[in-house]
């Protein structure tokens, strides 16, 4: 068994439990009374030697410790890349700040284009264009506790219905993201937008409806109308934007008009899937306020 | 039989240090706490050992076979164990200071040498208490070095009061403080490890979100004398909100040298206590 190089304070907490596992009660065995704990070499492992079974357990169950995590690091690794989810969490307060303002107030902006550095697009940090995953996550949970606030002030709380508002609402993000990919697929569109980057811009419609149902709860039925309103709009032309740069030739995401069935394909796309975003937070939230 | 006891403890220690303590043999409750751990494991061998004054006859030969074999063992091992042969000359010195009786030496001494429960469990009260202060002074700057032993013993007493004014109200709901708790630990140490440049454990996330919930028990407190459904239950739980989020983020950034991103890690803190004091209030 391994002894890890730690304080001496953290040391000792390890101790206790090599010391009950390899020395059972048996007094009449006085090898195993006097069983080396110490963070000696040689020496430790010639004291375990004196009890095989004991010995064999704890080399097995260290091996399996350990094998069982270096699987577990490739398996995951394998599924989900965390290099690549790191580069969606390299955020700062800054550039939350402003995304959350271009969310709410797209109109002002000019250049919606991700930047690059050599092929690579830029972290998130340094370019306010590129997709991140913090707001999307942020946005998830806030909805889940800001639905469970709502429900309890109409005393229809409990702690289940945090768990079932969760279920429902990742059920229809993956119903979504499964629906783009789908119609990008079938549309052959040649476009770099990753799956990540697919949940991070549906993720993004949390935020208006989290800013509904705070409303609705403070203003009543006409401030959630009102601001829900606004925040469709907002998320449309948002979607727009930053979809039409991605879907869309270059020429046509330029603006200028470009004939074509391809093009007035891709065009339908963007609008459908922009569309979808207010259907789908209004048909979150409804519910939710009296 | 004292001999053995003495070879025993050469045995046991892996440090010059603790080879000059056991040579003195007194005032060690002064030093390196990691001395306690060689006279730990005598009491071990006595727990087992209600027959010891009977059998330390049949000790003799395996025992002796096991420390002769030591030397050679330590010896081969590069480094640490060098130091110790010169030792190995003195260490039959103490041996006349472990005469009492020869049957209940081991026994008695064992006794005497016997650390306090709380160190032996790891409990450390003094380091409890920085960090608990720590927790209650948010606007005062945080050492990045105290989360690093990952004491997960005030987290859980933290946990137990909390459930337990919350049993003061009449909501028996243990069981979800405690749900709550290890799948916000889980979620704080994914997205602390994506967010991080170095990583963290899960148990020193898990020890300062517990050690920040301590506010949060005060709130409850305050839930047993009046309900909290009020505007200024709500006023109130929103400032605890804050007092639990902003300490927790303060030693998280102080701990892992994050910039510029102190709020970002408050908020998903604020979130988590978020949910206790839904489950406080409603």
């Amino acid at each position: 068994m391994e002894y890890p190089v730690q304080s001496g304070f953290r040391q000792r907490k390890i101790q206790p439990e090599v010391r009950m596992r390899g020395a059972p009660v048996d007094p009449g065995d006085p090898r195993l009374l006097f069983d080396d704990t110490s963070a000696g070499g040689i020496g430790h492992r010639q004291a375990l030697l004196s009890d095989p079974v004991s010995n064999l357990a704890m080399v097995y169950g260290s091996s399996l410790a350990s094998h069982g995590r270096e699987m577990m690091d490739q398996n995951l690794d394998r599924f989900i890349p965390i290099s690549k989810l790191k580069y969606y969490f390299a955020v700062d307060t800054v550039y939350v700040g402003k995304k959350l303002g271009l969310l709410v107030f797209p109109y002002m902006h000019d250049n919606w284009e991700v930047s690059y550095q050599q092929d690579t697009p830029v972290a998130p940090r340094f370019d306010i264009n590129a997709p991140d995953l913090y707001i999307p996550v942020m946005g998830f949970i806030t909805y889940i506790l800001v639905a469970g606030l709502a429900l309890g002030t109409q005393n229809r709380f409990s702690p289940e219905i945090l768990g079932i508002q969760a279920s429902s609402a990742l059920v229809w993000l993956i119903i979504e993201v499964l629906a783009v990919l789908l119609s990008l697929y079938l549309v052959t569109v040649n476009t770099d937008l990753t799956t990540i980057d697919l949940v991070a811009f549906s993720g993004y419609k949390y935020v208006g409806m989290i800013v509904g149902v705070i409303a609705g709860l403070l203003f009543g039925r006409m401030g959630y109308h009102l601001s829900l309103l606004w925040c469709c709009v907002s998320i449309f032309v948002f979607t727009i934007r930053t979809l039409r740069l991605k879907i869309l030739s270059e020429a046509a995401a330029e603006g200028r008009l470009v004939r074509g069935a391809k093009n007035q394909l891709r065009m339908y796309l963007t609008m459908a899937i922009a569309a979808a975003q207010p259907v789908f937070m209004y048909w979150l939230t409804f519910h939710l306020v009296r | 039989m004292t001999r053995k006891f003495c070879c025993y403890f050469l045995t046991r220690s892996s440090s010059p240090g603790r080879l000059t303590v056991l040579l003195a043999m007194s005032g060690f409750d002064k030093l390196d706490a990691d001395f306690y751990q060689s006279s730990f494991s005598v009491d071990d061998q006595n727990q087992g050992g209600g027959g010891y004054s009977n059998t330390d006859v049949q000790y003799s030969n395996p025992y002796g076979q096991y420390d002769y074999s030591q030397p050679m063992g330590y010896s081969a091992a590069p480094g640490i164990m060098q130091p110790q042969q010169p030792y190995t000359g003195q260490i039959f010195q103490p041996t006349p200071a472990f005469t009492p009786a020869s049957t209940q030496s081991m026994y008695s001494s064992s006794f005497e040498d016997e650390p306090p429960l709380l160190e032996e469990l790891g409990i450390n009260f003094d380091h409890i208490w920085q960090k608990t202060l720590t927790v209650l002074h948010p606007l005062k700057a945080a050492d990045g070095s105290i989360m690093n032993e990952t004491d997960l013993a005030g987290p859980m007493v933290f946990c137990l009061a909390f459930g337990a004014t919350l049993l003061f109200t009449g909501k028996i709901q243990f069981g979800y403080v405690y749900g709550i708790s290890a799948i916000g630990c889980l979620g704080m140490y994914c997205l602390l490890n994506l967010m991080s440049m170095t990583g963290v454990s899960f148990g020193c996330v898990a020890s300062v979100l517990g050690y920040c919930l301590l506010p949060m028990i005060i709130l409850s407190s305050f839930g047993v004398l009046f309900s909290l459904q009020g505007m200024l239950g709500i006023i109130l739980t929103a400032a605890i909100i804050g007092w639990c989020s902003f300490s927790a983020s303060k030693i998280i950034i102080s701990a892992l040298a994050m910039d510029g991103q102190q709020l970002l890690v408050a908020y998903p803190c604020a979130l988590l206590y978020g949910v206790f004091a839904l489950i406080s209030v409603f």
